[in-house]
């Protein structure tokens, strides 16, 4: 063995998987980031001009309370874990399907590729939500988060709706190609519309509102309002369904990846 | 240990299965230098990146217990947007290297001057090369994966590789895989023949090269 100049250490697996996810996360935010000083404020651009356009409509509207919780609040504490959410699943799709070059490298696995994008957008998005808080309570929006477990939970759950969905959409796109499309178009649209961003579960008709509560999102949002307002506590949020839910997708989805990913080319 | 375990691999060509890799078990010795030699098409690469863990086998494992190189000459898993030195440094973190002592031996091996800090992509490809060896001989590996890489460059990079391959052969094992027998003479001790899926191993070079001719001359007359 060489051991005069050998700076390779042997280490254990858990050892080398972290190392190598923070490295993966690094890189990610340095070519991500990097050379572009603007990168984060764009990040934070998006949610906020959805938010504005939300206000100004709602405003029109003479509106400038929802269900107790000020507009720019409801706005924020509904866009920014939604795009959240939004955002995380693409990207998982991303690098479960594609031919991921990293794995050239042999302790780079594609669960290291995974976790570091799971983690480096969620807490990219988390950012962009505190920012927004904050941003409000300074311009005289205040609050005081009730429960903050719950809170945090709840973006929890939606960091693994995202996560499962991607894993499910992406190991179905391996095998057909079509599943990537279909689900961009016959997705975006109608969790947009579904997720409680501009309304709560209480104000939907009874009728549609039963329909509504089988999406897993509205219940995370609900949660997050319920858990941040004193003022607001919805009556229809059911979080094991949720659990239920995000597990069921996540198993799924590492099923489906397991079987397709001795397929790919 | 480097180490194949009832490896198998196949691709889908059309409606057939075509097994490229079929049963292979095979511990590569340590601190020798393995030849593969295959015919174009025979799998060659197919078994590296396997080895390698950039592909999965469709049943059987790879067991990598040393540290092993990923495979050299290859220099798609560096990221263009990123600087020679951050490059370097992401590697030197997977590894658990000194990432100091990687970035200096890297600068002063690739002699990439002030381009070590401007982003890969407007390297050229001989300077991409000279990086991404740099980078493997920086880090000081058990096992050196090499994919004919040693065949890339001008005749002044050649030597200059040639002369750290034949350093590091005293102190770690190279897999190194080609279809040319003079790549395998000059750089290897013992060899192995993969041919329709199956790896025949051989201590004596000009065994190796005895049925590799065999195969090549079937081949063309067939």
């Amino acid at each position: 063995m060489n051991t005069a100049t050998s700076s390779l250490k042997h280490e254990s697996a858990l050892t080398i998987q972290c190392r190598v996810v923070y490295a993966l996360i690094l890189r990610e935010v340095k070519s991500r980031y990097g050379r572009r000083t603007l990168g984060f404020l764009w990040a934070l651009l998006e949610p906020l001009l959805f938010i504005s356009l939300f206000i100004g409509i709602f405003h029109l509207m003479g509106r400038d309370s929802q269900s107790g919780i000020a507009t720019p609040l409801f706005f924020v504490t509904g866009f920014s874990p939604f795009f959240m959410f939004r955002d995380i699943y693409p990207q998982v799709s991303a690098c479960a399907k594609g031919n991921i070059s990293l794995l050239m490298f042999p302790q780079v696995s594609r669960t290291d590729v995974l976790l570091a994008t799971v983690i480096l957008t969620s807490l990219i998005s988390l950012a962009v939500l505190g920012v927004l808080l904050l941003a409000c309570y300074s311009v005289g929006y205040e609050f005081q988060i009730q429960r903050p477990l719950e809170l945090l939970g709840s973006l929890g759950l939606l960091i693994a709706l995202g996560t499962g969905l991607g894993l499910v959409i992406g190991a179905l796109t391996i095998r057909y190609e079509f599943i990537s499309s279909i689900a961009g178009a016959f997705l975006g649209r109608p969790l947009f519309i579904t997720s409680g961003l501009f309304f709560t579960a209480d104000v939907i008709p009874a009728k549609a509102r039963e329909y509504i509560l089988y999406n897993p999102i509205l219940h995370c949002i609900e949660s997050i309002r319920s858990a941040m307002f004193a003022s607001f506590e919805s009556r229809y949020v059911d979080l094991p369904y949720v659990i239920y839910f995000a597990l069921i997708l996540n198993a799924f989805g590492l099923m489906l990846l397991g079987v397709f990913d001795r397929q790919r080319r | 240990m480097i180490s194949l375990d009832h490896v198998s691999k196949s691709y889908r060509v059309g409606y057939k299965q075509h097994s490229v890799l079929d049963d292979i078990s095979f511990t590569f010795p340590r601190l020798k230098s393995v030849g593969i030699l295959g015919a174009n098409g025979a799998g060659k690469s197919t078994l590296i990146k396997i080895i390698g863990g950039a592909e999965k086998p469709d049943t059987g494992r790879v067991i990598r217990t040393s540290k092993l190189s990923w495979p050299m000459g290859y220099s798609g898993g560096f990221q263009g947007d990123l600087t020679g030195r951050e490059n370097a440094r992401f590697v030197a973190r997977i590894y658990g290297a000194d990432f100091h002592q990687v970035e200096q031996s890297t600068t002063e091996f690739s002699e990439l001057g002030k381009y070590f800090d401007q982003p890969l992509s407007t390297y050229s490809a001989g300077m991409k090369s000279r990086f991404a060896m740099a980078v493997s001989y920086a880090l000081d590996f058990e096992y050196y994966l090499v994919d004919e890489a040693l065949e890339t460059g001008d005749a002044r990079l050649k030597e200059k590789f040639r002369q750290v391959f034949k350093e590091r052969r005293q102190t770690s094992s190279v897999i190194l895989v080609s279809h040319n027998e003079n790549t395998i003479r000059r750089n290897c001790d013992v060899a192995a023949v993969l041919t329709n899926g199956k790896l025949h191993y051989f201590e004596d070079l000009d065994e190796a090269f005895v049925m590799y001719r065999n195969i090549l001359f079937s081949e063309t007359a067939a």
